[in-house]
Protein backbone atom coordinates (compact mmCIF):
# COMPACT_ATOMS: atom_id res chain seq x y z
CA UNK A 1 0.00 0.00 0.00
CA UNK A 2 2.87 2.18 0.77
CA UNK A 3 4.11 1.37 -2.55
CA UNK A 4 1.12 2.05 -4.14
CA UNK A 5 0.71 5.34 -2.52
CA UNK A 6 4.00 6.65 -3.11
CA UNK A 7 3.76 5.57 -7.34
CA UNK A 8 0.36 7.88 -7.07
CA UNK A 9 2.36 11.29 -5.38
CA UNK A 10 5.02 11.18 -8.18
CA UNK A 11 2.15 11.15 -10.78
CA UNK A 12 1.98 14.99 -10.37
CA UNK A 13 -0.61 17.37 -11.08
CA UNK A 14 -3.30 14.97 -10.96
CA UNK A 15 -2.94 12.15 -8.44
CA UNK A 16 -4.91 8.87 -9.64
CA UNK A 17 -7.53 7.13 -8.28
CA UNK A 18 -5.38 3.43 -8.02
CA UNK A 19 -8.90 1.79 -6.97
CA UNK A 20 -10.47 3.45 -10.11
CA UNK A 21 -7.93 2.56 -12.37
CA UNK A 22 -8.16 -1.15 -11.25
CA UNK A 23 -11.46 -1.49 -12.62
CA UNK A 24 -10.83 0.25 -15.65
CA UNK A 25 -8.10 -1.53 -16.28
CA UNK A 26 -9.86 -4.44 -16.47
CA UNK A 27 -10.75 -3.29 -19.89
CA UNK A 28 -7.07 -2.88 -20.81
CA UNK A 29 -6.00 -6.48 -20.03
CA UNK A 30 -8.27 -8.34 -22.68
CA UNK A 31 -5.05 -7.65 -24.65
CA UNK A 32 -2.39 -6.27 -22.78
CA UNK A 33 -1.31 -8.93 -20.49
CA UNK A 34 -0.28 -8.06 -16.78
CA UNK A 35 2.71 -9.99 -16.74
CA UNK A 36 4.20 -7.61 -19.26
CA UNK A 37 5.00 -9.52 -22.11
CA UNK A 38 3.94 -8.36 -25.33
CA UNK A 39 3.30 -10.40 -28.55
CA UNK A 40 1.72 -8.27 -31.01
CA UNK A 41 0.45 -6.07 -28.78
CA UNK A 42 2.86 -3.52 -26.62
CA UNK A 43 2.99 -4.30 -22.66
CA UNK A 44 1.78 -1.19 -20.69
CA UNK A 45 2.72 -2.27 -17.44
CA UNK A 46 5.63 -0.24 -15.01
CA UNK A 47 5.74 3.06 -17.45
CA UNK A 48 6.33 6.11 -15.73
CA UNK A 49 3.06 7.70 -15.12
CA UNK A 50 3.89 11.03 -16.75
CA UNK A 51 4.82 8.90 -19.78
CA UNK A 52 1.12 6.85 -19.42
CA UNK A 53 -0.55 9.82 -19.42
CA UNK A 54 1.10 11.37 -22.56
CA UNK A 55 0.48 8.44 -24.90
CA UNK A 56 -3.27 7.94 -24.12
CA UNK A 57 -3.66 11.42 -24.47
CA UNK A 58 -1.85 11.37 -27.78
CA UNK A 59 -4.31 8.32 -29.26
CA UNK A 60 -7.34 10.74 -27.50
CA UNK A 61 -6.57 13.92 -29.67
CA UNK A 62 -5.13 11.79 -32.73
CA UNK A 63 -1.74 12.24 -33.13
CA UNK A 64 -1.00 8.45 -32.03
CA UNK A 65 -2.53 6.42 -34.96
CA UNK A 66 -4.52 3.05 -34.07
CA UNK A 67 -8.17 2.42 -34.38
CA UNK A 68 -8.60 0.30 -30.94
CA UNK A 69 -6.71 2.87 -29.27
CA UNK A 70 -8.21 6.02 -30.12
CA UNK A 71 -11.61 4.55 -29.18
CA UNK A 72 -10.57 3.40 -26.07
CA UNK A 73 -8.91 6.69 -24.97
CA UNK A 74 -11.89 9.13 -26.42
CA UNK A 75 -13.93 7.04 -23.24
CA UNK A 76 -11.29 8.41 -21.19
CA UNK A 77 -11.26 11.65 -19.11
CA UNK A 78 -8.15 13.17 -17.60
CA UNK A 79 -9.32 11.69 -14.36
CA UNK A 80 -9.77 7.98 -15.70
CA UNK A 81 -6.30 8.45 -17.58
CA UNK A 82 -4.51 9.55 -14.07
CA UNK A 83 -6.20 6.25 -12.48
CA UNK A 84 -4.89 3.90 -15.19
CA UNK A 85 -1.34 5.53 -15.24
CA UNK A 86 -1.41 5.09 -11.24
CA UNK A 87 -2.57 1.29 -11.43
CA UNK A 88 -0.49 0.53 -13.73
CA UNK A 89 2.92 2.15 -12.39
CA UNK A 90 2.42 -0.45 -9.57
CA UNK A 91 3.21 -3.56 -11.78
CA UNK A 92 6.90 -4.30 -12.13
CA UNK A 93 8.14 -3.71 -16.08
CA UNK A 94 8.64 -6.73 -18.68
CA UNK A 95 11.49 -8.55 -17.74
CA UNK A 96 12.93 -7.45 -21.35
CA UNK B 1 -22.36 10.06 -13.36
CA UNK B 2 -24.01 9.59 -10.17
CA UNK B 3 -23.02 6.47 -10.09
CA UNK B 4 -19.42 6.94 -10.02
CA UNK B 5 -19.44 9.39 -7.81
CA UNK B 6 -20.95 7.66 -4.96
CA UNK B 7 -18.54 4.94 -5.73
CA UNK B 8 -15.70 7.23 -5.04
CA UNK B 9 -17.38 8.03 -1.15
CA UNK B 10 -17.09 4.45 -0.75
CA UNK B 11 -13.30 4.25 -0.47
CA UNK B 12 -12.49 4.43 2.72
CA UNK B 13 -14.63 2.06 3.82
CA UNK B 14 -12.91 -0.92 1.55
CA UNK B 15 -10.17 -2.25 3.06
CA UNK B 16 -12.20 -2.79 6.21
CA UNK B 17 -14.94 -4.45 4.76
CA UNK B 18 -12.67 -6.78 2.65
CA UNK B 19 -11.52 -8.40 5.93
CA UNK B 20 -15.27 -8.18 7.34
CA UNK B 21 -17.77 -11.35 7.21
CA UNK B 22 -20.43 -10.24 4.92
CA UNK B 23 -23.26 -9.63 7.34
CA UNK B 24 -25.91 -9.89 5.34
CA UNK B 25 -25.25 -13.79 4.14
CA UNK B 26 -24.83 -15.79 7.49
CA UNK B 27 -21.90 -16.80 8.50
CA UNK B 28 -19.17 -18.41 6.13
CA UNK B 29 -17.66 -16.84 2.99
CA UNK B 30 -20.52 -15.62 0.32
CA UNK B 31 -20.42 -18.33 -2.39
CA UNK B 32 -20.60 -17.70 -6.17
CA UNK B 33 -21.31 -20.85 -8.51
CA UNK B 34 -19.96 -20.42 -12.08
CA UNK B 35 -21.74 -21.77 -14.89
CA UNK B 36 -19.54 -22.36 -18.25
CA UNK B 37 -16.24 -21.87 -18.26
CA UNK B 38 -15.79 -20.18 -21.39
CA UNK B 39 -14.95 -16.48 -22.08
CA UNK B 40 -17.42 -15.05 -19.79
CA UNK B 41 -17.43 -18.05 -16.81
CA UNK B 42 -14.05 -18.25 -16.64
CA UNK B 43 -12.96 -14.74 -16.98
CA UNK B 44 -15.87 -14.13 -14.00
CA UNK B 45 -14.65 -16.71 -11.84
CA UNK B 46 -10.95 -15.74 -12.32
CA UNK B 47 -11.68 -12.18 -11.45
CA UNK B 48 -13.94 -12.92 -8.58
CA UNK B 49 -11.47 -15.10 -7.24
CA UNK B 50 -8.11 -12.54 -7.58
CA UNK B 51 -10.26 -9.16 -6.60
CA UNK B 52 -11.90 -11.09 -3.35
CA UNK B 53 -8.20 -12.83 -2.40
CA UNK B 54 -10.14 -15.19 -1.20
CA UNK B 55 -13.09 -13.71 0.69
CA UNK B 56 -15.64 -15.13 -1.92
CA UNK B 57 -16.12 -18.76 -2.35
CA UNK B 58 -16.00 -19.18 -6.45
CA UNK B 59 -17.02 -22.65 -8.02
CA UNK B 60 -16.72 -22.80 -11.47
CA UNK B 61 -18.63 -25.95 -13.26
CA UNK B 62 -17.59 -26.71 -16.70
CA UNK B 63 -17.75 -30.39 -17.78
CA UNK B 64 -14.92 -29.99 -20.00
CA UNK B 65 -11.37 -30.60 -19.19
CA UNK B 66 -9.67 -28.71 -21.69
CA UNK B 67 -11.32 -25.78 -23.30
CA UNK B 68 -11.43 -25.18 -26.83
CA UNK B 69 -12.16 -21.53 -28.08
CA UNK B 70 -14.51 -20.77 -31.12
CA UNK B 71 -12.13 -18.03 -31.89
CA UNK B 72 -9.27 -18.65 -34.16
CA UNK B 73 -10.46 -22.26 -34.65
CA UNK B 74 -11.31 -20.83 -38.41
CA UNK B 75 -7.33 -20.01 -38.39
CA UNK B 76 -6.42 -23.49 -37.28
CA UNK B 77 -8.90 -24.30 -40.25
CA UNK B 78 -6.83 -22.48 -42.77
CA UNK B 79 -3.74 -23.64 -41.40
CA UNK B 80 -2.41 -20.54 -39.88
CA UNK B 81 -2.68 -21.30 -36.47
CA UNK B 82 -2.55 -25.08 -34.49
CA UNK B 83 -5.24 -27.05 -33.29
CA UNK B 84 -3.37 -27.53 -30.25
CA UNK B 85 -2.84 -24.22 -29.73
CA UNK B 86 -6.68 -23.88 -29.15
CA UNK B 87 -7.08 -25.77 -25.92
CA UNK B 88 -6.36 -24.00 -22.31
CA UNK B 89 -6.10 -26.10 -19.06
CA UNK B 90 -8.64 -24.99 -16.38
CA UNK B 91 -5.36 -25.78 -13.59
CA UNK B 92 -3.88 -22.66 -13.01
CA UNK B 93 -7.96 -21.81 -12.07
CA UNK B 94 -7.72 -23.96 -9.31
CA UNK B 95 -4.05 -24.22 -8.14
CA UNK B 96 -2.93 -20.39 -8.26
CA UNK B 97 -6.56 -18.75 -7.79
CA UNK B 98 -8.01 -21.33 -5.32
CA UNK B 99 -11.26 -21.90 -7.49
CA UNK B 100 -13.21 -25.31 -7.26
CA UNK B 101 -13.63 -26.61 -10.48
CA UNK B 102 -16.37 -28.89 -11.04
CA UNK B 103 -15.95 -30.71 -14.49
CA UNK B 104 -19.82 -31.82 -14.55
CA UNK B 105 -22.62 -30.60 -16.65
CA UNK B 106 -25.27 -28.40 -14.64
CA UNK B 107 -29.06 -29.73 -14.87
CA UNK B 108 -31.08 -27.97 -12.77
CA UNK B 109 -31.59 -24.28 -11.42
CA UNK B 110 -33.19 -23.68 -7.97
CA UNK B 111 -33.50 -20.03 -8.22
CA UNK B 112 -35.72 -20.05 -4.64
CA UNK B 113 -33.39 -23.16 -2.86
CA UNK B 114 -30.22 -20.96 -4.86
CA UNK B 115 -28.92 -24.09 -5.95
CA UNK B 116 -27.48 -25.95 -9.17
CA UNK B 117 -27.66 -29.33 -9.79
CA UNK B 118 -25.02 -31.48 -11.39
CA UNK B 119 -26.19 -34.62 -13.62
CA UNK B 120 -23.59 -36.51 -11.10
CA UNK B 121 -26.16 -35.73 -8.42
CA UNK B 122 -24.02 -33.14 -6.67
CA UNK B 123 -26.23 -29.73 -5.47
CA UNK B 124 -24.26 -27.01 -5.46
CA UNK B 125 -25.34 -23.75 -2.77
CA UNK B 126 -24.74 -20.22 -4.01
CA UNK B 127 -25.43 -16.54 -2.67
CA UNK B 128 -24.98 -15.66 -6.28
CA UNK B 129 -25.28 -17.81 -9.56
CA UNK B 130 -22.99 -16.49 -13.10
CA UNK B 131 -24.66 -18.17 -16.33
CA UNK B 132 -22.60 -17.98 -19.05
CA UNK B 133 -23.75 -21.16 -21.02
CA UNK B 134 -22.80 -19.93 -24.65
CA UNK B 135 -25.44 -21.35 -27.43
CA UNK B 136 -27.29 -23.99 -27.77
CA UNK B 137 -28.81 -24.45 -31.64
CA UNK B 138 -32.70 -24.20 -32.55
CA UNK B 139 -34.41 -27.57 -33.13
CA UNK B 140 -35.45 -27.92 -36.79
CA UNK B 141 -33.54 -24.24 -37.42
CA UNK B 142 -32.34 -26.02 -40.68
CA UNK B 143 -34.62 -29.20 -41.72
CA UNK B 144 -32.77 -32.22 -42.61
CA UNK B 145 -30.12 -30.93 -40.30
CA UNK B 146 -30.22 -32.12 -36.87
CA UNK B 147 -26.89 -33.06 -34.08
CA UNK B 148 -26.92 -36.84 -34.98
CA UNK B 149 -26.04 -35.41 -38.62
CA UNK B 150 -22.50 -33.11 -37.02
CA UNK B 151 -20.20 -36.13 -38.10
CA UNK B 152 -21.26 -35.45 -41.95
CA UNK B 153 -22.69 -32.18 -41.89
CA UNK B 154 -20.63 -30.42 -39.03
CA UNK B 155 -21.83 -27.19 -37.68
CA UNK B 156 -18.02 -25.96 -36.10
CA UNK B 157 -19.48 -23.62 -34.34
CA UNK B 158 -18.57 -24.61 -30.29
CA UNK B 159 -15.02 -25.63 -30.15
CA UNK B 160 -14.01 -28.75 -29.72
CA UNK B 161 -13.35 -31.70 -32.40
CA UNK B 162 -16.10 -30.35 -34.98
CA UNK B 163 -13.40 -27.94 -36.10
CA UNK B 164 -10.52 -30.19 -36.79
CA UNK B 165 -13.43 -32.59 -38.36
CA UNK B 166 -14.08 -30.11 -40.76
CA UNK B 167 -10.83 -29.20 -41.33
CA UNK B 168 -10.32 -33.30 -42.62
CA UNK B 169 -13.23 -33.18 -44.60
CA UNK B 170 -12.01 -29.67 -46.40
CA UNK B 171 -8.19 -31.47 -46.69
CA UNK B 172 -10.69 -34.80 -48.46
CA UNK B 173 -12.44 -33.06 -50.96
CA UNK B 174 -12.34 -34.15 -54.14
CA UNK B 175 -10.43 -32.16 -56.70
CA UNK B 176 -13.14 -29.54 -58.44
CA UNK B 177 -15.31 -30.14 -55.66
CA UNK B 178 -18.26 -28.14 -53.81
CA UNK B 179 -18.03 -26.40 -49.84
CA UNK B 180 -21.31 -25.04 -48.92
CA UNK B 181 -22.07 -23.76 -45.63
CA UNK B 182 -25.83 -22.58 -44.83
CA UNK B 183 -24.75 -19.68 -42.76
CA UNK B 184 -27.18 -18.62 -39.59
CA UNK B 185 -29.98 -16.07 -39.28
CA UNK B 186 -29.05 -12.96 -36.49
CA UNK B 187 -28.70 -12.90 -33.49
CA UNK B 188 -25.49 -15.73 -33.38
CA UNK B 189 -22.12 -15.98 -31.76
CA UNK B 190 -19.40 -14.43 -33.87
CA UNK B 191 -20.87 -12.35 -36.40
CA UNK B 192 -17.93 -12.41 -38.69
CA UNK B 193 -17.05 -15.61 -37.95
CA UNK B 194 -18.99 -17.65 -40.87
CA UNK B 195 -17.46 -15.31 -43.34
CA UNK B 196 -13.47 -15.50 -41.86
CA UNK B 197 -14.46 -19.38 -42.23
CA UNK B 198 -15.60 -18.97 -45.77
CA UNK B 199 -12.24 -17.08 -46.11
CA UNK B 200 -9.50 -19.46 -44.47
CA UNK B 201 -11.48 -22.72 -46.84
CA UNK B 202 -10.97 -20.47 -49.78
CA UNK B 203 -7.52 -20.06 -48.71
CA UNK B 204 -7.11 -23.92 -47.84
CA UNK B 205 -8.40 -24.81 -51.38
CA UNK B 206 -6.49 -22.09 -53.42
CA UNK B 207 -3.58 -23.81 -52.29
CA UNK B 208 -4.35 -27.35 -52.50
CA UNK B 209 -7.98 -27.82 -54.94
CA UNK B 210 -7.97 -24.58 -56.97
CA UNK B 211 -10.82 -25.71 -59.29
CA UNK B 212 -13.21 -26.20 -55.91
CA UNK B 213 -15.97 -24.06 -55.53
CA UNK B 214 -17.50 -22.38 -52.34
CA UNK B 215 -21.20 -22.42 -52.07
CA UNK B 216 -22.43 -19.31 -49.78
CA UNK B 217 -25.81 -19.94 -48.68
CA UNK B 218 -27.20 -17.05 -46.56
CA UNK B 219 -30.18 -15.90 -44.95
CA UNK B 220 -29.28 -12.73 -44.63
CA UNK B 221 -29.24 -9.78 -46.66
CA UNK B 222 -26.07 -8.35 -45.65
CA UNK B 223 -23.74 -9.22 -43.28
CA UNK B 224 -20.72 -7.96 -40.86
CA UNK B 225 -17.67 -6.67 -42.56
CA UNK B 226 -19.45 -7.50 -45.74
CA UNK B 227 -17.20 -4.78 -47.97
CA UNK B 228 -14.31 -5.79 -46.40
CA UNK B 229 -14.79 -9.53 -46.82
CA UNK B 230 -16.03 -9.53 -50.50
CA UNK B 231 -13.38 -6.63 -51.38
CA UNK B 232 -10.76 -9.89 -50.26
CA UNK B 233 -12.68 -12.59 -51.66
CA UNK B 234 -12.59 -10.69 -55.20
CA UNK B 235 -8.44 -9.95 -54.45
CA UNK B 236 -7.28 -13.24 -53.46
CA UNK B 237 -9.95 -15.57 -54.30
CA UNK B 238 -11.46 -15.11 -57.64
CA UNK B 239 -14.22 -16.80 -59.04
CA UNK B 240 -13.99 -19.25 -55.99
CA UNK B 241 -17.00 -17.89 -53.80
CA UNK B 242 -20.66 -17.80 -54.75
CA UNK B 243 -23.09 -16.09 -52.52
CA UNK B 244 -26.73 -16.85 -52.71
CA UNK B 245 -28.63 -14.58 -50.62
CA UNK B 246 -32.46 -14.31 -49.69
CA UNK B 247 -33.95 -12.40 -52.94
CA UNK B 248 -32.73 -16.02 -54.87
CA UNK B 249 -34.34 -18.36 -52.01
CA UNK B 250 -31.59 -18.43 -49.21
CA UNK B 251 -33.94 -18.59 -46.78
CA UNK B 252 -36.01 -21.21 -47.87
CA UNK B 253 -33.25 -24.12 -46.86
CA UNK B 254 -33.29 -27.59 -46.55
CA UNK B 255 -30.73 -30.54 -46.05
CA UNK B 256 -29.92 -34.20 -46.83
CA UNK B 257 -26.83 -35.14 -44.84
CA UNK B 258 -26.97 -38.93 -46.67
CA UNK B 259 -27.67 -37.63 -50.19
CA UNK B 260 -25.22 -34.90 -49.20
CA UNK B 261 -27.28 -32.18 -50.71
CA UNK B 262 -28.86 -28.75 -50.04
CA UNK B 263 -32.04 -27.96 -51.42
CA UNK B 264 -32.05 -24.05 -51.86
CA UNK B 265 -35.74 -23.30 -52.74
CA UNK B 266 -36.42 -25.94 -54.31
CA UNK B 267 -32.81 -26.20 -56.73
CA UNK B 268 -30.92 -29.03 -55.34
CA UNK B 269 -27.14 -28.79 -55.19
CA UNK B 270 -24.87 -31.44 -54.50
CA UNK B 271 -21.91 -30.67 -52.38
CA UNK B 272 -18.58 -32.38 -51.10
CA UNK B 273 -18.59 -30.89 -47.77
CA UNK B 274 -21.30 -29.09 -46.43
CA UNK B 275 -20.53 -26.74 -42.73
CA UNK B 276 -24.45 -26.12 -41.31
CA UNK B 277 -24.44 -23.06 -38.53
CA UNK B 278 -27.99 -23.03 -37.71
CA UNK B 279 -30.22 -20.52 -35.38
CA UNK B 280 -29.27 -20.04 -32.50
CA UNK B 281 -30.76 -19.70 -28.84
CA UNK B 282 -29.02 -19.39 -25.19
CA UNK B 283 -27.02 -22.72 -23.64
CA UNK B 284 -29.99 -24.91 -22.71
CA UNK B 285 -29.01 -24.38 -18.52
CA UNK B 286 -30.52 -20.62 -18.77
CA UNK B 287 -34.16 -21.96 -20.84
CA UNK B 288 -33.98 -24.53 -17.52
CA UNK B 289 -33.48 -21.99 -14.87
CA UNK B 290 -36.38 -20.28 -16.67
CA UNK B 291 -34.80 -16.96 -17.54
CA UNK B 292 -35.21 -16.98 -21.30
CA UNK B 293 -37.77 -15.18 -23.57
CA UNK B 294 -39.69 -16.26 -26.31
CA UNK B 295 -36.48 -15.86 -28.73
CA UNK B 296 -34.61 -17.85 -26.34
CA UNK B 297 -32.02 -15.60 -25.13
CA UNK B 298 -31.80 -14.13 -21.69
CA UNK B 299 -32.91 -10.38 -21.68
CA UNK B 300 -30.24 -8.72 -18.86
CA UNK B 301 -29.84 -5.34 -16.56
CA UNK B 302 -27.55 -2.99 -18.91
CA UNK B 303 -25.60 -1.67 -16.05
CA UNK B 304 -24.94 -5.32 -13.89
CA UNK B 305 -25.65 -8.19 -16.68
CA UNK B 306 -28.21 -9.53 -14.21
CA UNK B 307 -31.19 -11.47 -15.46
CA UNK B 308 -34.05 -9.16 -15.89
CA UNK B 309 -36.06 -12.11 -14.26
CA UNK B 310 -33.93 -12.81 -11.00
CA UNK B 311 -31.34 -10.34 -9.16
CA UNK B 312 -29.21 -12.94 -7.67
CA UNK B 313 -28.83 -14.59 -11.53
CA UNK B 314 -25.91 -12.88 -13.68
CA UNK B 315 -25.74 -13.92 -17.35
CA UNK B 316 -22.86 -13.50 -19.70
CA UNK B 317 -22.15 -13.38 -23.10
CA UNK B 318 -23.71 -14.85 -25.93
CA UNK B 319 -26.83 -16.36 -24.60
CA UNK B 320 -27.52 -12.68 -22.84
CA UNK B 321 -29.50 -10.78 -24.61
CA UNK B 322 -27.98 -7.19 -23.57
CA UNK B 323 -28.64 -4.35 -26.98
CA UNK B 324 -25.53 -3.60 -28.96
CA UNK B 325 -22.71 -5.64 -28.29
CA UNK B 326 -22.13 -8.81 -30.53
CA UNK B 327 -21.95 -11.92 -29.25
CA UNK B 328 -18.25 -12.41 -29.37
CA UNK B 329 -15.79 -13.64 -26.58
CA UNK B 330 -14.44 -10.49 -26.05
CA UNK B 331 -17.67 -9.09 -25.20
CA UNK B 332 -18.53 -11.69 -22.66
CA UNK B 333 -14.81 -10.88 -21.17
CA UNK B 334 -15.77 -7.58 -21.01
CA UNK B 335 -19.54 -8.06 -19.62
CA UNK B 336 -17.98 -10.81 -16.33
CA UNK B 337 -15.94 -7.59 -15.43
CA UNK B 338 -18.75 -6.05 -15.15
CA UNK B 339 -20.90 -8.56 -13.18
CA UNK B 340 -17.39 -9.09 -10.82
CA UNK B 341 -17.24 -5.78 -9.72
CA UNK B 342 -21.40 -5.95 -9.21
CA UNK B 343 -20.87 -9.03 -7.70
CA UNK B 344 -18.05 -7.88 -5.19
CA UNK B 345 -20.04 -4.59 -4.07
CA UNK B 346 -23.48 -6.75 -2.84
CA UNK B 347 -20.86 -9.44 -1.14
CA UNK B 348 -18.22 -7.71 0.20
CA UNK B 349 -19.47 -4.02 -0.17
CA UNK B 350 -16.93 -3.21 -1.94
CA UNK B 351 -17.34 0.07 -4.12
CA UNK B 352 -19.16 -0.13 -7.07
CA UNK B 353 -18.60 1.47 -10.69
CA UNK B 354 -20.31 2.39 -13.51
CA UNK B 355 -20.90 -0.28 -15.92
CA UNK B 356 -18.34 0.33 -19.12
CA UNK B 357 -18.14 -2.64 -21.97
CA UNK B 358 -15.78 -3.03 -24.77
CA UNK B 359 -15.66 -5.68 -28.33
CA UNK B 360 -13.45 -5.77 -31.19
CA UNK B 361 -13.67 -8.67 -33.25
CA UNK B 362 -10.90 -9.25 -35.95
CA UNK B 363 -11.42 -11.35 -38.72
CA UNK B 364 -8.23 -13.12 -41.40
CA UNK B 365 -9.45 -12.85 -44.90
CA UNK B 366 -6.29 -14.42 -45.67
CA UNK B 367 -2.72 -14.89 -44.55
CA UNK B 368 -1.60 -11.30 -43.25
CA UNK B 369 -4.80 -10.09 -44.50
CA UNK B 370 -6.71 -8.94 -40.74
CA UNK B 371 -9.25 -6.70 -40.58
CA UNK B 372 -11.44 -5.30 -37.35
CA UNK B 373 -14.66 -3.94 -36.24
CA UNK B 374 -14.73 -2.72 -32.61
CA UNK B 375 -16.67 -0.49 -30.40
CA UNK B 376 -16.81 0.89 -26.60
CA UNK B 377 -20.28 0.35 -24.60
CA UNK B 378 -22.12 2.37 -22.21
CA UNK B 379 -25.28 1.30 -19.73
CA UNK B 380 -28.54 2.79 -20.10
CA UNK B 381 -31.81 1.88 -18.58
CA UNK B 382 -32.86 0.39 -22.37
CA UNK B 383 -29.52 -1.77 -23.28
CA UNK B 384 -26.16 -1.55 -23.73
CA UNK B 385 -25.73 1.25 -26.24
CA UNK B 386 -22.89 2.42 -28.17
CA UNK B 387 -20.92 5.38 -27.57
CA UNK B 388 -17.80 4.99 -30.33
CA UNK B 389 -17.04 2.83 -32.73
CA UNK B 390 -14.61 1.86 -35.51
CA UNK B 391 -14.40 -0.52 -38.27
CA UNK B 392 -11.39 -1.51 -40.96
CA UNK B 393 -11.52 0.19 -44.32
CA UNK B 394 -11.64 -1.61 -48.01
CA UNK B 395 -7.95 -0.77 -49.63
CA UNK B 396 -6.01 -0.47 -46.55
CA UNK B 397 -2.27 -1.20 -47.71
CA UNK B 398 -0.70 -4.85 -47.02
CA UNK B 399 1.30 -3.57 -44.40
CA UNK B 400 -1.38 -2.19 -41.76
CA UNK B 401 -3.98 -5.18 -42.05
CA UNK B 402 -0.44 -7.58 -41.27
CA UNK B 403 -0.10 -5.25 -37.94
CA UNK B 404 -3.97 -6.09 -37.54
CA UNK B 405 -3.20 -9.74 -37.86
CA UNK B 406 -0.15 -9.68 -35.69
CA UNK B 407 -2.72 -7.17 -33.03
CA UNK B 408 -5.40 -10.41 -33.06
CA UNK B 409 -2.65 -12.97 -32.15
CA UNK B 410 -1.58 -10.84 -29.39
CA UNK B 411 -5.52 -10.41 -28.19
CA UNK B 412 -6.05 -13.95 -28.40
CA UNK B 413 -2.75 -14.45 -25.91
CA UNK B 414 -4.03 -11.32 -23.88
CA UNK B 415 -7.64 -12.91 -23.25
CA UNK B 416 -6.88 -16.62 -22.92
CA UNK B 417 -4.07 -15.28 -20.60
CA UNK B 418 -7.12 -12.66 -18.96
CA UNK B 419 -9.44 -16.14 -19.04
CA UNK B 420 -7.28 -18.69 -17.75
CA UNK B 421 -3.38 -17.45 -16.49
Amino acid sequence: MMAILAATAQGGAMAGDVEWGAYLAAECTTCHRRDGSADGIPAITGWPEAGFVAALRAYRGGARSSQTMQTVARGLDDGDIAALAAYFATYPPAAD
Amino acid sequence: MELKRRGFLGVALVGASVLAAPAVLGSGRPRVVVVGGGSGGATAARHLAMQSGGAIDVTLVEPSRTYYTCYFSNLALGGVWSFDDLGHSYANLAAVHGINVVHDWAVGVDRDARTVTLAGGGVLPWDRLVLSPGIDFVDGAVPGWDVAAQGRMPHAYKGGTQAALLAAQVEGMREGGVFAMVAPPNPYRCPPGPYERISMVAHVLTQRNPTAKILLVDPKESFSKQALFEEGWQRHYPGMIERIDPLFGADNVSVDPEAMTVDIDGVIEQVDVCNVIPAQKAGRIAEVAGLTNDAGWVPVDPHTMKARADEAVFVLGDASQQGDMPKSGYSANSQAKVAVNVIRHELLDTRLFPARYSNTCWSLIAPDDGVKVGAAYDATDEKIATRDSFISQTGEDTDLRAATFAESIGWYRGITADMFG
